[in-house]
């Protein structure tokens, strides 16, 4: 039966191929553009680290003046300052990790006058950054506390760095220079793929950092701080000068401007939190924090989260997709139910000869499948021609300063998402079909036959 | 024509008439939103430039060495780049065309009320009137004895002369002619005169974005130091810029120490300019057409169907004495109304699609003539696909009804 009821539904779909095709050509070109747009919000909201992303939490402690507003939402909350910093440093707690980091730039250089100089990105970290955010190493190492301590003069370069500046040998051991400080190459890192640059909360795309230096170095040579500095009233006025300038003041002020990352254990949360409190409780005591004690701990997925909900490109974007779809698979529905009532008189005759209603329902459910089928399979041609479509768009619209490799995971089909896109096609198919095989199995059995 | 017939038969066929109803409604939705929110974005796009801008070139060098001394440097290059034959002009510059955004306030009077007029200050020499090509429209130009230069520290003193844009003299002064004039470029800054006005050129895309694209002055004066390097534009000769790029940038690199931060023609710093509001918009825009196709495909795909379903009564009518054009317009009438209900409910879509994405975004996407823009579009997109099917009904021969079929 059920091969008897597939020919007759391979017969209906090759009777009208002009039909057929456009049904199917409207639910791909719906589900294609649906499918890029899902792909797109799906590989952004991919959370790195997935395996401990729920206990790497960003602290953000309340520090600011008594007249200050209050926050709406935890995102809103400024940073660290610099000597809750290096106090939050200081607290000992097994099992729990904790690292902070801004961003800096410069330019490196060489002395093979042959190779120009570069400026670049770069991150100003402390020695447990890598450990925590498991960046992969292709020679070398991270530092480790000590040689932080005395202030050395070492660094971390990116493999685009290294094959730019030294052909892609182990460069380990030898001499780079940032504008015209010299440091020692310890480690070279392997491509580190992030989605987004979520570490220093900026959550941008495609620019990774190319060299990772430590904080004490950063500090004692006064390199650039690319941070925004929120400020109490009275450093307000100078606030963007700390970018370059007033180290001193800076160092010493409520400003707040260091990303301060932990990673604590489902079972420590309660024990750090409390730890943090009572750190501000003495602090409160000092005459510092002279609002009422608050502070945030915000794991990895909520920023994500809350990030993600905010893109508003993607919003629009996602918002018009979907109601695209809508229109094609109405579109379908028209097409559809044209196609079948055409069949009335061959219906009303199987009916009269007495076919089931079950029977014609199959046969044309089975049609349906086929189409949706086909559409889902169109529609992922379709998605992904749609999405290096908008991987080019993006590299065109960033005037080709974004890197191919550093963003085209995030325009990238995979089998979650083609799996979606087949499962959206057979379903929405099928209850867009609906009402059309509704309408033609209620064909009364020989009603058109009459005339003839 | 008697409207009635065409009431009675939507009445038979509700569920086709719905359907196409609420097809045109999301139609009209999506197509009128990604339309509004494509010309939102598209506002101010790619406007002339006034400056011949696939002959000039840019070069934003730095110094990362802080033992080199800049006033030297830059006499050095500008000697050195003027020393290429292609090459026919170049000036120092603190501001790029197309990516000036340092915006400040203008004043007319320095008194605590007084309105500030939106501008970008491009400090230079007098090279760059001729480097611009911009032509003097009132007044006289700048004079190499009216440029002030030297490193910031040393040099407290500053130009008391500019020269402004055809459109900052019009926001100015109107009608009166601007020559002579005192304007403050802050309340707390001394007086500046105004000795010429030269013609428009694009600033960059913060005053584009407030539509007040033109509005720049030029102040003869050239200071630097360590933090502070001008820029450099240099107009080629025409159609040479690109390969004399690699030779002005190696030109860049004989003093040491620096590091060129950007090197392009000002082409391609207009491109960046406009290019992510561009190529957003026409995303919208492409699938706007796809739409629209889709739904072009869809409605005669209906209509055809109808007319099959109709055939007898349409034979009917023509065995009665309906001409052809009778039947045309029984369908496109039918369309009309289905189109018109299905628009209206569409524009309510769109209030709300629109309402929504504003609120998001922050920015008023809506705009009347756009809305009936698109509504027209729809339903003269609607009218071509009934059209074809429409024409297919109006041959049905008149004889079919007394074939008894």
């Amino acid at each position: 039966m059920f091969s008897y009821n597939f020919q007759l539904a391979l017969k209906s779909l090759k009777e009208r191929p002009a039909l057929t095709l456009l049904t199917i050509l409207a639910i791909a070109t719906g589900l294609g553009l649906y499918t890029t747009v899902k792909t797109m919000s799906y590989q952004s909201s991919q959370v790195p680290l997935a395996h401990k992303s729920k206990n790497i939490f960003l602290l953000q402690m309340d520090n600011r003046e008594i007249t200050a507003d209050a926050v709406e939402h935890q995102a809103r909350m400024v940073d660290t300052t610099y000597k809750d910093t290096l106090n939050l440093m200081q607290l000992e707690m097994p099992g729990v990790k904790q690292s902070f980091n801004w961003s800096t730039y410069g330019i490196l250089n060489v002395e093979d006058e042959n190779i120009n100089p570069l400026q670049t990105t770069a991150a100003v970290v402390n020695s447990t950054f890598f450990t925590m955010f498991e960046t992969p190493f292709l020679y070398g190492n991270g530092w480790d506390k000590a040689t932080e301590e005395g202030g050395e003069a070492v660094i971390i370069i990116s493999k685009l760095m290294n094959d730019k500046l030294f052909g892609g040998r182990n460069s380990v051991g030898e001499s780079v220079r940032i504008n015209t400080h010299v440091l020692k190459i310890i480690g070279v890192l392997d491509t580190w793929y992030l989605n987004s640059k979520f570490y220093n909360r900026s959550f941008w795309p495609g620019y990774p950092d190319n060299f990772f230096i430590p904080y004490t170095f950063a500090m004692d040579n006064n390199l650039p701080r690319s941070a925004g500095f929120d400020c109490w009233a009275a450093n307000a006025d100078i606030s963007r000068s700390f970018r370059t300038e007033n180290k001193g003041r800076l160092i010493n002020s409520e400003c707040a401007w260091v990303t301060f990352w932990a990673e604590v254990p489902e079972a420590k949360v309660t024990d750090y939190r409390q730890q943090i409190m009572s750190y501000m409780e003495s602090e409160k005591a000092l005459g510092r924090f002279p609002r009422e004690l608050e502070m945030y701990l915000t794991n990895l997925n909520d920023q994500y989260n809350y990030v993600n909900g905010r893109n508003q490109f993607l919003n629009t974007f996602s918002v018009l997709a979907t109601l695209f779809f809508a229109v094609c698979l109405l579109n379908a529905v028209g097409i559809l139910l044209a196609k079948f009532m055409r069949r009335k008189k061959e219906v009303s005759l199987r009916r009269a000869l007495g076919a089931k209603k079950k029977t014609i329902i199959m046969q044309h459910l089975l049609e349906v499948i086929i189409i949706g089928f086909l559409g889902g399979v169109l529609g992922i041609v379709i998605s992904y021609f749609g999405l290096q479509g908008m991987l080019n768009i993006r590299i065109y619209s960033s005037d080709y300063t974004v890197r191919v490799e550093d963003i085209q995971p995030l325009f990238q089909l995979n089998w979650v998402m083609i799996g979606n896109a087949f499962a959206t096609g057979i379903v929405c198919t099928i209850v867009a079909s609906i009402y059309p095989i509704w309408r033609l199995c209620n064909v009364p059995p020989a009603s058109q036959l009459k005339s003839q | 024509m008697d409207i009635k017939p065409i009431f009675l038969g939507l009445k038979q066929n509700k569920f086709m008439a719905m359907l196409m109803i609420i097809q045109i409604a999301f139609t009209m939705g999506v197509l009128s939103s990604s339309v509004l929110v494509a010309t939102t974005t598209l506002q101010e796009w790619n406007v002339p430039s006034g400056i011949p801008h696939n002959d000039i070139v840019r070069i934003s060098p730095e110094f990362f060495d802080d033992n080199q001394d800049v006033g030297q440097a830059m006499f050095n290059d500008l000697k050195r780049v003027k020393d290429i034959p292609a090459v026919i002009n170049a000036a120092p510059s603190n501001a790029v065309p197309f990516t000036a955004e340092n915006m400040i306030d203008v004043y007319l009077a320095t008194e605590e009320d007084a309105q500030g007029f939106k501008t970008v200050v491009f400090e230079s020499d007098e090279q760059i009137i001729d480097v611009l090509q911009l032509s003097l429209i009132d007044g006289r130009l700048i004079t190499a004895s009216d440029v002030v230069k030297g490193e910031i520290d040393s040099t407290p003193q500053s130009a008391s002369e500019v020269m402004i844009s055809q459109d900052m003299a019009k926001v100015l002064f109107g009608d009166d002619s601007a020559i002579g004039k005192t304007i403050w470029l802050a309340k707390s800054a001394d007086p500046v005169k105004v000795i010429g006005v030269y013609s428009n050129f694009m600033t960059g895309e913060r005053l584009n974005g407030r539509g007040k694209s033109y509005h720049s002055i030029i102040r003869p004066q050239v200071k630097w130091s360590l933090n502070q390097q001008p820029h450099y534009l240099m107009r080629v000769e025409p159609g040479t810029a690109v390969a004399l790029l690699e030779d002005i940038i190696d030109v860049f690199y004989l003093e040491r120490g620096r590091y060129i931060n950007s090197s392009e023609l000002l082409k391609r710093t207009q491109k960046r300019m406009y290019d992510g509001r561009g190529s957003r918009a026409l995303t919208f825009l492409v699938l706007s057409l796809v739409l629209l196709i889709i739904t072009g495909l869809g409605i005669t795909g209906l209509t055809a169907f109808q007319v099959t379903q109709k055939r007898k009564q349409i034979g009917t009518r023509r065995a009665l004495g309906a001409k052809k054009s009778d039947i045309m317009r029984y369908f496109l009438t039918e369309n009309s109304v289905l189109t018109l209900i299905g628009l209206v409910i569409g524009v309510a879509v769109t209030l709300s699609i629109t309402f929504e994405l504003s609120e998001q975004a922050g920015q008023n996407f809506f705009n009347l003539g756009v809305l009936l823009m698109t509504a027209l579009l729809l339903w003269v997109v609607n009218i071509l696909a009934v059209w074809f099917p429409a024409k297919r009904a109006a041959n049905i021969a008149p004889a079919i009804v007394t074939r008894g079929a």
